[in-house]
């Protein structure tokens, strides 16, 4: 249980801290003072990190994350397996508790407003089941009547999302019978229903067939295009450079590029190139394997 | 296998091919070896399963020599020899998981005929406590009965034979039902059908008991003269025929059991076969008309239905939860608990834990009536329903952070827990009712009923109350993979004070009730015994809404660590 808990002084800090407002000082001490002193004058960003750290047991998977990413942007998380790209998802939106740091979403703090910031954000976590004994419908309905909205207007949002989303065959079937590509529908489905300002997904298209990432990927245009902010976590670079405007790289815990997608880009033909010097990878892989393939078997 | 190799092979007959059952028993060795290498409680509960079940052969191998000459030995040997049987017949239906080497699916891809597969898997399956178990029992039986020096020979046949036998015919079953065995419904199916086994096991042996009389052992002895010529109980009447000198009788006996084994070996042979030329279920699952029909229609229509209704009456709740009046079930309480509901009827694991609850809550006041015993017995009723109520959030795994995401607010949290605790009240109120006032009548004790019911309210309150609070602050994870673990490895001490504190705080909460109930015993207030009831009901309320209101506090304060543990499976 050690290492879910947080520390003691965290948990009294929180339990203070409930029910105010958005406070500005770093939830946890440590860096990251004066969070949210500059950026007043204009409307906040979607999501604001200082000096985001977690560790489990003596590996650091976050070391010190800082970054800012606007609002009302396709944004796309790289990085290699490992890099760290879900425990940070993991913390902005509040599912686990960092060692330190703080994080604000459109400027209210996760940890100290939970209120102002869970009705603001959707979120599609990876690795993480669904209640999957509902069928689709009633996972939808479940979902939308938890933050609170009436019958009749769950009813109609959920019969139009599963209508988009090429869900409406299947809404009656559990979603334990679901394929990947249908869970991730029914998740994402389940993060629009209350019209989140932000959105985050952890691996969206991971497992998804073509057809089902299309159908994906337009709703989220859609909702990008109305304004809404979507962060979401990919290793595809492919994708993220097609659909992204902007991005951050993440390797070995930390951020090492961010910014608008040309700018990470710089001079490399595409994104996998950036990607591929920024993380230090080397793409000589395989010249020791001179057996394989033709000569002896 | 290089290409080189195989050509040269070609040559050959086919027959003579490196035999694999030496690789298969090095396989199954290995299998052993890396479950236990996986922790220390693993392999500490492993030998002490292992010392546990080798001293429980041995105890009934030497109670079957013990038996040699009796005049029931023979009846008690053939029915040994068949529940032998019977176990390795359903044992693959329940421990499926359990076994990899049992999956045939996982050596489709290896260049293996069924043929010599069998063979190895046959003598790889000879190898571990189960076939040491049973030789060690069927050693015993055959003992009983053998007689003389040519029954000892037919003795030794016969072990090898029930082992063979036993051994063919469990993998025969795993391989014949592989595929339903693999799938989601298969799975939900085994898991429940443990539960009526371990049932019906005590509802047999309350039978038992019931007939332990001369009268019905004779009866039994009577019925063997049928069960001694199913299979694999002939081989070891064999001995016995044998022992007789009816050696035409024993050839009979014998050839029986050769001709069972040779069509369990035949059966095995053909779904291996169509289990390795056809394709993976996993495929066949996600075809299109693979999900069709999984919902019952009636629901299908129900749910739309249910819908449509709430959406006409306005905000009304549909399911259990309308039954209640619409302040209790107010914001989330109500969503929350048409998902408990839901679930306990669609999640095999929740199924699975109520019904035993259920049963177990009705059985212990049942045999309280045939012993005569006391009416309260009817409390288990109220302290296994209550039980139910520790780890609520272990049950949701990893989904929990549905919960997590959607809870805000001190009052949502409240909500949360009032919806669980009102699932399982509007369950257990009326059955601890039922089966008390049921029982009460069957003892003729009706005069107790007020004192036992307002006992049985108090203790369902008070566990209902410790529960949420225990659900909060120690929780622990729920194996997904393994339907018969209840616990992930490495929480056995959380498990354990969960349900050992659990129920001794929950006891000591109840005591004020109980203290009233003997205090008016005691000073001869028999009259007033009645008053126990409404005490008992309202103090139990009280406790469980005090207990709700403290938690809930604390549940908003936990989400991410009830998540972290939770998640952990």
């Amino acid at each position: 249980m050690d290492g879910s808990q947080g520390t003691p002084g965290s948990r009294e800090a929180q339990g203070t801290a409930r029910g105010e407002t958005a406070r500005l000082e770093p939830y946890y001490g440590g860096s990251g003072s004066g969070v949210g002193a500059e950026g007043q004058d204009g409307p906040p960003p979607a999501v604001r990190v200082r000096g985001l750290w977690k560790r489990f047991g003596e590996q650091a998977a976050v070391a010190g994350i800082d970054l800012e990413v606007p609002t009302g942007r396709f944004v796309g998380l790289v990085g290699p397996n490992g890099a760290g790209k879900t425990t940070t998802l993991s913390m902005v939106t509040g599912l686990l508790r960092p060692d330190d740091g703080a994080v604000q979403i459109v400027g209210r703090d996760v940890w100290t407003d939970p209120v102002g910031v869970k009705s603001r954000i959707g979120v599609l976590p990876e690795g993480l089941r669904l209640f999957e004994r509902l069928t689709g419908r009633e996972l939808l309905v479940y979902t939308g009547r938890l933050r609170g909205l009436p019958v009749t207007e769950v009813d109609r949002r959920a019969g139009q999302l599963l209508e988009v989303l090429d869900l409406s065959g299947a809404q009656h079937k559990l979603v334990v019978d679901y394929s990947t590509g249908m869970r991730k529908k029914i998740g994402l489905a389940a993060a629009l229903l209350h019209n989140p300002e932000v959105l985050f997904l952890d691996e969206p298209f991971e497992g998804v067939d073509p057809v089902s990432a299309q159908v994906i990927r337009g709703v989220l245009e859609r909702y990008t295009a109305t304004g809404g902010t979507v962060v979401f976590s990919s290793h595809v670079m492919e994708l993220v450079e097609s659909l992204c405007d902007w991005v951050a790289v993440m390797a070995g815990g930390r951020i090492v590029a961010s910014g608008p997608l040309a700018e990470v880009r710089g001079a490399a033909p595409t994104l996998q190139d950036a990607f591929l010097s920024l993380v230090g990878a080397d793409r000589r892989a395989g010249e020791d394997l001179d057996w394989l393939g033709g000569g002896d078997r | 296998m290089t290409a080189a190799g195989s050509l040269t092979g070609a040559g050959e007959p086919a027959g003579r091919a490196p035999s694999v059952v030496p690789v298969f028993i090095r396989l199954k060795l290995s299998v052993l070896r890396n479950g236990l290498r996986q922790s220390r409680g693993r392999t500490v509960g492993w030998a002490i399963g292992v010392a546990f079940s080798m001293l429980y052969a041995l105890g009934l191998g030497a109670g079957m020599i013990a038996l040699r000459g009796n005049d029931y030995a023979p009846a008690a040997a053939v029915t040994l020899s068949l529940v032998l049987g019977l176990g390795w017949a359903v044992m693959p239906l329940f421990f499926f998981g359990g076994d990899d080497t049992l999956d045939p699916t996982r050596l489709t891809m290896l260049p293996l005929r069924p043929r010599p597969l069998i063979t190895a898997l046959l003598a790889s399956s000879l190898i571990g406590v189960g076939p040491l178990f049973t030789v060690l029992v069927s050693t015993g039986a055959v003992v009983a009965v053998a007689h003389s020096t040519s029954a000892a020979v037919v003795a030794v046949v016969a072990v090898a034979l029930l082992l063979l036998t036993c051994v063919a015919l469990s993998r025969a079953v795993a391989a014949a039902n592989t595929r339903l065995l693999t799938s989601r419904r298969g799975r939900d199916l085994a898991l429940l059908s443990g539960l009526v086994v371990a049932v019906g096991a005590q509802l047999v042996n309350l039978g038992v008991n019931a007939l332990s009389s001369h009268h019905g052992l004779h009866r039994m002895t009577s019925l063997t003269a049928v069960l001694r010529w199913i299979p694999p109980a002939p081989a070891v009447d064999a001995v016995r025929s044998a022992s007789h000198g009816a050696y035409g009788l024993m050839a009979a006996q014998l050839a029986c059991d050769v001709v069972f084994l040779a069509v369990v070996l035949v059966w095995w042979h053909r779904s291996l076969f169509r289990l390795m030329v056809s394709p993976d279920a996993s495929t066949i699952q996600s075809g299109p008309e693979g999900g069709e029909g999984r919902v019952p229609r009636s629901r299908r229509a129900g749910g739309s239905g249910d819908s449509a209704a709430a959406a006409g009456r306005g905000e009304r709740p549909a399911g259990p939860a309308g039954l209640l009046p619409r302040r209790l079930v107010a914001g989330r309480t109500a969503p929350v608990m048409e998902r408990q509901f839901r679930y306990l009827w669609r999640d095999p694991r929740s199924r699975a834990t109520l019904a035993t609850g259920l049963a177990i809550g009705l059985l212990l006041p049942l045999v309280a009536v045939v012993q005569h015993g006391t009416i309260y017995q009817c409390l288990w009723a109220g302290g296994l329903l209550g039980m139910q109520m520790y780890n609520q959030f272990g049950m949701d795994s990893s989904a929990f952070w549905i919960v997590s995401a959607t809870l805000a607010t001190r009052k949502d949290a409240a909500l949360e827990l009032r919806g669980r605790a009102l699932t399982l009240a509007l369950i257990a109120v009326p059955y601890i009712t039922v089966v008390t006032v049921g029982a009460a009548l069957l003892l003729g004790r009706t005069e107790a009923l007020p004192e036992t019911l307002g006992l049985s309210l108090a203790f369902l309150g008070s566990l209902i109350g410790t529960g949420a609070y225990a659900s909060v602050r120690f929780p622990y994870a729920v194996p997904q993979d393994n339907p018969f673990g209840n616990a992930a490895p490495g929480q056995g001490g959380l498990v354990a004070l969960n349900v050992f504190g659990g129920t001794l705080t929950g006891a000591a909460m109840s005591l004020p009730v109980l203290a009233l109930t003997v205090t008016l015993h005691l000073t001869g207030h028999h009259a007033l015994l009645w008053t126990v009831l409404p005490f008992g009901a309202v103090y139990g309320l009280a406790v469980a809404a005090l207990a709700l209101r403290l938690t809930a506090p604390k549940l908003l304060d936990r989400l991410p660590e009830i998540l972290a543990v939770v998640a952990r499976t």
